[in-house]
């Protein structure tokens, strides 16, 4: 067999079970229209408005931009140990659990200070 | 078939350790209350480089193993490297110590209501500690690593703290953080240089590690245009952070801008491991292509020297006259490293060591010299210390007779080696120019000395500050040391000699 | 097609990355730029490794994207606190220390 065909069947079923929930919801939910629903979604928290004279973004979405790119970053290593983690054995586990601490140290100071508070 | 590594966490426990206290240090900063963390992060920061120095001390025997994976080497120069750094670092985290420096908060506007309100609750950057120690540790794996990968990860490690660190002073923080801006681009500038020289010499080898890179210079056939370009794309980034000219530009502002002990700090320790790291690469991974590569370095070695001793002469401000005597120092360092010989290895160890803590002596001796404003580093303003102050007028003097390389002190043992090292490798022109170097230099070291003492008093209200403990502490070590290296030197020299050594 | 093609788009892009930190007069510009000559080293680093047929080359990236990503919140960190203080980001205005 095509070693592609499950991964088109994995693809229709997902496409599949999006379209029955959509249809499914649009169906039998009920229907109320209010204000908040209008408006744009940001993860929801409140949108904030544009900047006063012409668009410029606050400094807090810098904040949270840069701690995303540290902290997504990490995942490049987490790769190759997961592609060799049964060769590597408990040497891999136990320096992968000492490079997340350390990372996690770094949340915790991000978290203590205050840098995760939004306003 | 892969088998799991081996780290040999016994020869790099110093630089683990080092790691670990400053991520200690993070966690103290994270959750300890404010009042507690400077005094807190002073003893962590001082016990972890006094106990990775013991356990450097006890590795010191072993050197000539490889650590993790051959990407590391322990070898006498790497050891002795890492000691001298690790007491550098001690001296600096003790001038560090004097919270008085540093922004009470750095992200506050300067002059902004927060930041009055910050220096009015006594807030204090202490997260200063934790970035010196992980300065400390890129700069102790620096000097032993030897593939491309783990030199650019420890030169970055090194750098980035100190970026940070040079935008963190109390006052005048408009300059400071100017300083923390110029050395970032710039710095990332050259490391991007060296990056690409590092991907250059990889395409050239087909392998990132120094040894590799030798057998393939030695079994020729590679492409030489990728050699070439990778040693020169490499040196790059290299005399950059050393500072030679003609990447020196950004040495005097930073110096100028920096907090004062920070820069006492970077002067020193920066130095020794990227000289370090210099001389492997060169001595390791390059040698069979000296051919490439001496003649250059060579040239820059004389003009930085030169470049140095007469930039200085017209300058008002003591940091910058002391970046411009750092800049013609990396002068003299390159010329240990062009000698290429043994001597010439054990010479650049004993100066590290003797110009290091001259440096921070130096730097702790500008920090108490202050009006109600704040630090005073312009020297016409200094006129007439000597008799206000005739203690700290004559320490100032007896570091700037070091740097002078004057005998009975440490610097004129640690240039009289470099010196005899190059004659020793025969280029003599090296130690013609570096004997003129330096007796320019002499010119405008005495005439700060004769300000001090055979000038009237200006009437200016500049005076010197009772020091801090620790900063006394911090000079009075380097005091001692710069005199007793230099009437006993063979005390330090035996084990310079009997660790220059590097491993393939 | 030539392997080789993919060394001289990563000079031509390192080249164009060294220029523009040069002739760039806005911080962030000047960053971008270091940026770009980071990738150019990766992107040869990843070629040669193809080229000699092992992996070293494509380790040395990941360690360079994970620095390069450190270097980028350094260095805006900096450029922010810069641009808070003077309402400028641009390389010119910052010259306190030029005598």
């Amino acid at each position: 067999m095509n070693p592609y065909v499950p991964i088109l069947v994995i693809g229709a079923i997902g496409f599949g079970f999006g379209a029955f929930s959509l249809i499914a919801a649009a169906l039998t939910g009920p229907k109320r229209y209010n204000r908040a629903k209008a408006e744009a979604y940001e993860c929801g928290i409140q949108p904030s408005p544009q900047a006063a004279g012409g668009g410029r973004f606050p400094v807090k979405y810098f904040l949270t931009a840069m701690l995303f790119i540290v902290f997504d970053i990490e995942i490049v290593f987490l790769y190759p140990w997961a592609v060799t983690f049964d060769k590597l054995g408990l040497f891999g586990l136990v320096e992968m659990f000492i490079f997340i601490s350390t990372v996690f140290v770094a949340y915790a100071y991000v978290w203590r200070r205050g840098g995760l508070e939004w306003d | 078939m892969l088998t799991s590594p081996k780290l040999d966490y016994a020869l790099l426990a110093p630089i683990l350790i080092i790691l670990a206290t400053a991520i200690l240090g993070v966690l103290v900063e994270a959750f300890i209350k404010q009042a507690l963390r400077a005094r807190l992060q002073l003893t962590i920061s001082l016990a972890g480089i006094v106990i990775a120095f013991e356990q450097l001390y006890r590795v010191r025997n072993q050197g000539s193993s490889m650590a993790a994976i051959t990407s590391v080497s322990i070898d006498g120069a790497g050891i002795f490297l890492q000691g001298t750094i690790l007491v550098l670092a001690f001296v600096g985290i003790l001038l560090i110590a004097d919270q008085d420096h540093f922004a009470p908060q750095a992200s506050a506007l300067p002059g902004s209501i927060e930041e009055a309100a910050a220096l009015e609750s006594g807030r204090a950057q202490t997260e200063v500690f934790p970035l010196t120690l992980f300065a400390v540790s890129g700069m102790m794996l620096f000097p032993v690593a030897t593939d491309f990968i783990t030199l650019f990860v420890a030169l970055e490690v090194l750098s980035l703290p100190l970026y940070l660190m040079a935008g963190l002073s109390r006052r005048r923080r408009l300059l400071s953080q100017e300083a923390a801006l110029k050395y970032f681009l710039l710095g990332a500038y050259s490391s991007a240089f060296f990056l690409f020289g590092a991907a250059l010499l990889y395409g050239y080898s087909g392998s990132l590690s120094l040894n590799g890179l030798t057998d393939a210079i030695h079994g020729g056939g590679g492409n030489d245009v990728f050699l070439l370009l990778g040693i020169a794309f490499v040196s790059v980034g290299l005399l950059f952070k050393v500072g030679a000219v003609p990447f020196h530009s950004w040495t005097p502002d930073v110096y100028q801008g920096a907090p004062t002990p920070i820069t006492g700090f970077m002067a020193a320790a920066t130095k020794a491991a990227a000289f370090g790291a210099t001389m492997r690469i060169f001595y390791v991974g390059l040698d069979a292509a000296q051919w490439s590569w001496k003649p250059i370095i060579s040239v820059i070695a004389v003009v930085t020297m030169l470049f140095g001793a007469i930039a200085a002469i017209s300058q008002r401000d003591i940091k910058r006259i002391l970046a411009f005597s750092s800049i013609a120092h990396a002068g003299f360092l390159l010329t240990a490293v062009v000698s290429l010989n043994q001597s010439g290895l054990a010479a650049l160890l004993f100066y590290s060591v003797a110009y290091g803590l001259a440096t921070l002596g130096a730097f702790g001796v500008v920090t108490l010299i202050r009006d109600s404003a704040g630090e005073v580093s312009d020297i016409n303003r200094w006129l007439g210390l000597g008799k206000k102050s005739p203690l700290i007028a004559a320490t100032m003097s007896l570091f700037l007779l070091s740097f002078a390389g004057i005998p009975l002190t440490s610097g004129f043992v640690g240039k009289f080696a470099i010196f005899s090292a190059a004659y020793e490798s025969g280029n003599i022109y090296l130690v013609v120019v570096g004997v003129l170097a330096s007796a320019i230099a002499v010119f405008f070291y005495l005439r700060i000395i004769l300000m001090l003492f055979f000038a009237d008093a200006s009437n200016d209200s500049v005076s010197v500050v009772i020091p801090p403990l620790l900063t006394r502490v911090a000079i009075f070590l380097s005091a001692i040391v710069t005199i007793l290296l230099g009437l006993a030197p063979s005390i330090l020299f035996d084990v310079a000699q009997n660790f220059a050594y590097f491993i393939r | 097609m030539d392997v080789s093609n993919y060394v001289y788009l990563s000079a031509l892009l390192f080249t164009i990355g060294a220029i523009g930190v040069v002739v760039r007069r806005n911080a962030i510009v000047i960053f971008m730029c270091v940026e770009l000559m980071l990738n150019a080293a990766n992107l040869a680093f990843v070629t040669f490794s193809r080229i000699h047929g092992n992996l070293s080359g494509q380790v040395a990236s990941f360690f360079t994207m994970v620095v390069a990503a450190c270097e980028v919140v350094v260095g805006l960190a900096i450029i922010v606190a810069i641009y808070r203080s003077r309402r400028s980001a641009s390389v010119d205005d910052a010259s306190l220390l030029k005598r």
